[in-house]
């Protein structure tokens, strides 16, 4: 498998979709990263995003039911695959090794 | 309320169904009407339609268009001329996707509601005009004199009004 490496925004979807378990599709995404991290998404980035990590095969998906609300129109409902699980981990555990490395010193004048 | 007033604007609508990608059409269209419904439920009607418009104009990419042969071939009678004038008229919302996209990430492009006003217009003539001189002008070398002068007279409009190198009244600084 080649290595990939995601995106600040693709992390976050990525995050997303594993947190929402088997109930993300578009408009359950951005309102969960709106209400998670106050950030204004647009359905085109949202998309993009989508698409390119269902390329990567870091998620799957399928047609869900359709509701009045969506005009008769079926949701994709967007699930994390193994790889999709196996690159997050690899992203924490490279962000936590970059915490650990910073000395201590840094964050207590930062403070003052 | 009235059933209408409940709806997305159908025309905005209209040209989201043109444009996407056959294959992503139901999902996208569903999560633009249910961010209507939401939208509408939060704020006003005239804004409800105005970040509906926004969203669909903001889903106009390459990753939701696809391949652009879903834009030119949505009739087998449609001929070459036909398909050309839809590549024009498809051009000038990506071309002011352009300055759109920019003013989010820098501070030096800052373009007023009438900037994207008059540059569409400008490049909606600009098109419509070469797109006349080559329906009427058969001769290669007639096609592209008139069509040079055509893109000629464009820049040097656009160049008067972005810092007025003739000094006319519509010239900008």
């Amino acid at each position: 498998m080649s290595q990939y490496h995601l995106g600040e925004f693709e992390e976050i979807v990525l995050l997303t979709v594993a947190i929402l378990n088997g109930e993300a599709y578009g408009v359950s995404i951005i309102s969960e990263i709106e209400d998670r991290l106050q950030r204004k998404v647009s359905l085109g980035a949202m998309q993009t995003v989508l698409k390119r990590l269902e390329e990567k095969d870091l998620v799957k998906s399928e047609f869900g039911e359709a509701t009045n609300v969506r005009g008769g129109k079926r949701k994709r409902l967007y699930e994390i695959t193994a790889s999709g699980r196996q690159i997050l981990s690899r992203t924490k555990a490279q962000r936590n090794s970059l915490w650990d490395a910073i000395p201590k010193v840094v964050f207590k004048f930062s403070e003052k | 309320m009235k059933q209408s007033e409940n709806n997305p604007p159908r025309v905005v609508l209209g040209f989201f169904r043109w444009y996407c990608n056959p294959a992503l059409l139901e999902e996208i269209e569903g999560d633009l009407t249910e961010r209507f419904h939401y939208y509408s439920e939060r704020y006003r009607q005239n804004k409800a339609k105005w970040l509906f418009t926004k969203e669909v104009l903001l889903l106009f990419r390459p990753t939701i268009i696809g391949n652009i042969y879903h834009l030119t071939n949505n009739s087998s009678i449609m001929t070459v001329q036909n398909k050309r004038l839809m590549l024009i008229l498809a051009a000038v919302p990506t071309i002011l996707l352009i300055p759109l996209i920019a003013m989010q990430f820098s501070n030096g492009v800052d373009w007023k509601i009438l900037d994207f006003v008059i540059m569409g217009i400008l490049l909606l003539g600009t098109g419509l005009l070469c797109e006349l001189v080559l329906r009427k002008v058969k001769s290669t070398k007639g096609r592209i004199i008139l069509c040079g002068a055509v893109l000629f007279s464009f820049l040097l409009i656009w160049a008067e009004l972005a810092v007025g190198i003739f000094g006319t009244p519509f010239a900008g600084h």
